[in-house]
């Protein structure tokens, strides 16, 4: 090693001597300080452990008397420390208790309590936290939260939390909740239109329904605190009578008593029925309420109801007839004008009375009385009664009654429908009288009849008799010419009294007593050609057998015998043919006689069954016969035609019912 | 043959003169006591000294009528039992039944022709005669 070397590392060794010398001064000052600065930090120290202590066995006595439960958990949940009302909350068994909080968290809220508990972490605090929670008993809790970072020399060490229970205040709330969003509901689709106004006149409340009916393009929410002082104003026009409508609202206003069933008609035909209800709390006055119900169906099916009962109540009272209700015992309930015309009682004197007491005339009393106890078994009837009205008068009376029963079918009195049929009556006995006195006349006119025929005969006779005693006596004395004459008188008379006869049979048709019988006709014409004189040239034949039929012998003998002595009279053919046929008809028979005559022009076939119609006037005819042909069929219920060729024949046709 | 003796009891003169006439021509013995009408006859009948052995009645009558008449002498108990033939034009059935109903001993009608009237009155009296008839 070189000198220089040696130089160099002499005085670099000096310079690091002189280095740590100066070194070693500095640390001792250092440490002097140092240890002063303890020594007043112990002194400190001591002076904040006595606070601390202080302080804290002043917060022992907050932490434990406190109501709410209170724990201290370290900053991974395990709780350091809790008083005795978290105890309770929890559902532990003493305060001393290990455990981790997070175990208590409901898995569901696991990760908003992981995000809760960062912020906790990052911000020192966290308030109005709630958690669903399982406690230690496994019961479900809502709990809230208000929790802070306890911090030691400003490093967080542990986390403080006031824990209260508010399962049953959430569930209140809820609750509230709850039936508070379904009455807002309700009232928001409420039927009825619903302003609530506050003492100001200010829109607490509406609904949608008011929006409609007042025409408001708004909704209800929108409406709220709206000031209604010009409201009336602005809807007046809504309605028929807008200053009326103005007018009441302000009286209402004014009283401010509730009013109930107000009726507004709107110009769209709408009719409003509208509540008001003035809302007092503690006798003050707080605002009201204003109710719109739509009435218009109701209103209207009520009027058309209304007008319907009108018109059957006129109806009833202006009908013809009499109507009269009355209960089980008979009592008159009710009476329409009808009937009180028709008994000339007033309604007074009639209801509660017993009808059949007052009305039916004495021999008719009986009649009611057994039609009261019918009607009672249900029976619906008419019948005929007799009634002596106020007057005094009797009248009669067409009485329909029914039982009038209630909703559940019991029997609760009865309806009676009256009708005055005196008229009728009286035209019906009138009637009977005018048949009784036809009967009488036309007895009467038989009578009289055979007097007349008796007494226009008796001359005849006379005047016979007289001639005869005539020729007897002068025999002698009468040439040829006067005995020819004397015939001819003789002859006159014969047919004036045959005429007679012919009247009297005539008017007798018709009036016969005898009752009808079934006539064999076959044998009746047979017996009747055997009778009857009938010339050697003519031939009667009957070409079917003739039928039985219900009538008068005498009458239909006379019928065949007229017509067949008819169509013998005027036969003029060498070889006289009269046929006699018949035809059923269903519900008569047709009959002909025909023969080969002379015939009758076709203007006189009506002509000749008038009587005193004779178309030949001959020794033999007096024109009645077929008079009586006629008359004959018809009360036999048939009818007479003839049909006719002049010179080749004639056929007459009649009918007899069976 | 027995002579009869005829109440006649007719209003019309001509019919009285014929029955007279008939008699006469016929030769009969029986005589005819007349009356005009029913009022008449009663009295006769009342004396009850010449009472007829039969009575000829005509219905048509003034006054008392022949059914009238009739129904007065039924109820008689001496005069109910002589024969009373009605004699006349009616032809009315309800005055045929009437009379036999009342108790007639025949009911004749007045035919129109003398000579038939004559006829019927020879046959009737003829008849009457050869009846036994209550002694009086």
């Amino acid at each position: 090693m070189n000198p220089n070397e040696i130089d160099i590392l002499k005085r670099a060794l000096e310079r690091e001597k002189a280095a740590r010398k100066q070194a070693e001064k500095i640390l001792e000052a250092k440490s002097a300080e140092l240890y002063s600065a303890n020594q007043k930090l112990l002194k400190y120290n001591k002076n904040l452990e006595i606070l601390l202590t202080n302080t804290d066995s002043q917060l022992q006595g907050v932490f434990e008397n406190i109501v709410d439960a209170y724990v201290i958990i370290d900053l991974l949940g395990n709780i350091m420390k809790m008083n005795d009302a978290a105890v309770a909350l929890l559902g532990f068994k003493s305060t001393k208790e290990d455990f981790n909080l997070i175990n208590l968290v409901h898995p569901s809220e696991a990760e908003r309590v992981q995000v809760a508990f960062k912020k906790l972490l990052e911000k020192g605090a966290i308030t109005d936290f709630q958690v669903n929670i399982i406690t230690k008993t496994k019961e479900s809790k809502i709990v809230h939260i208000n929790a802070s970072i306890i911090y030691d020399q400003g490093k967080p060490v542990a986390a403080q939390g006031i824990v209260r229970d508010i399962t049953q205040k959430k569930a209140n709330e809820e609750q509230l909740i709850e039936s508070e969003s379904r009455l807002s509901t309700l009232i928001l689709n409420l039927e009825s239109g619903v302003l609530l106004e506050d003492e100001n006149r200010k829109i607490v409340l509406t609904n949608k329904k008011f929006c409609e009916f007042m025409q408001i393009p708004s909704t209800p929410e929108a409406l709220k605190g709206f000031d209604c002082s010009d409201a009336a104003e602005q809807s007046k026009f809504l309605f028929k009578n807008p200053e009326n409508f103005v007018d009441r609202i302000n009286q209402i206003l004014l009283r401010k008593k509730a009013v109930l069933g107000d009726e507004l008609i709107m110009k769209n035909g709408m009719i409003l029925e509208r509540d008001f209800i003035p809302i007092i709390h503690k006798y003050q006055y707080k605002g009201h309420l204003w109710k719109y119900r739509d009435v218009t169906l109701r209103r209207t099916y009520r009027k058309s109801l209304e007008a319907e009962k009108h018109k059957y109540y006129n109806i009833i009272s202006n009908m013809n007839l009499g109507l009269v209700e009355v209960d089980t015992d008979d009592k008159i309930l009710m009476v329409n004008q009808s009937f009180i015309n028709m008994t000339g009682y007033s309604e007074k004197e009639l209801v509660g009375i017993k009808g059949k007491d007052l009305l039916p005339i004495k021999e008719d009393q009986s009649i009611m009385d057994e039609k009261v106890i019918e009607r009672k078994t249900g029976k619906t009837e008419s019948y005929e009664l007799r009634i002596k009205n106020k007057q005094g008068k009797v009248k009669y009376w067409l009485v329909s009654g029914a039982p009038n029963y209630d909703l559940n079918g019991n029997i609760i009195g009865s309806i009676g429908v009256n009708f005055d049929i005196t008229e009728i009556k009286s035209l019906e006995l009138q009637k009977e009288s005018l048949l009784k006195k036809l009967e009488k006349s036309n007895n009467e006119l038989h009578e009289y009849a055979h007097v007349v025929s008796h007494d226009l005969k008796s001359p005849l006779r006379s005047i016979n008799a007289l001639l005869s005693w005539l020729k007897e006596d002068n025999k002698e004395k009468l040439d040829a010419a006067s005995l020819q004459n004397f015939d001819h008188i003789e002859a006159t008379v014969e047919k004036m009294e045959q005429l007679i006869t012919d009247v009297l049979e005539y008017s007798s048709i018709g009036s016969e007593e005898t009752e009808k019988v079934d006539i064999n006709l076959n044998v009746l014409v047979t017996d009747l050609l055997n009778i009857l004189f009938i010339p050697k040239h003519v031939n009667v034949s009957i070409e079917n057998k003739l039928p039985i039929i219900n009538g008068h012998k005498t009458k239909l003998q006379q019928l065949f015998q007229n017509l067949i002595s008819n169509a013998i009279k005027f036969i003029d053919k060498d070889k006289g043919v009269i046929k006699i046929n018949v035809e059923d008809l269903n519900t008569h028979y047709k009959f002909s006689v025909k023969d080969n005559g002379m015939g009758i022009e076709e203007k006189f076939h009506d002509k000749i069954f008038k009587i005193f119609h004779a178309l030949n006037k001959s020794k033999d005819s007096t024109g009645i016969g077929l008079s009586i042909v006629k008359k004959i069929v018809e009360l036999h219920d048939g009818e007479i035609w003839l049909e006719s060729e002049p010179k080749i024949g004639t056929t007459f046709y009649f009918t007899l019912k069976k | 043959m027995k002579t009869l003796k005829i109440l006649l009891i007719e209003d019309d003169m001509i019919e009285v003169m014929k029955m007279n006439r008939t008699i006469s021509s016929l030769k009969l013995n029986h005589k005819i006591i007349e009356a005009n009408n029913g009022e008449e006859a009663l009295n006769i009948l009342r004396k009850k000294d010449e009472l007829p052995d039969v009575i000829l009645l005509d219905l048509n009558m003034p006054k008392i009528n022949g059914i009238e008449f009739l129904k007065i002498l039924k109820e008689d108990d001496v005069l109910k039992y002589i024969p009373t033939i009605i004699l006349t034009t009616s032809s009315n059935q309800k005055d045929l039944l009437e009379c036999y109903e009342i108790g007639v001993a025949g009911y004749v009608l007045k035919p129109l022709k003398y000579e038939d009237y004559v006829s019927k009155i020879e046959k009737l009296l003829a008849y009457w005669s050869i009846n036994e008839l209550k002694k009086i």
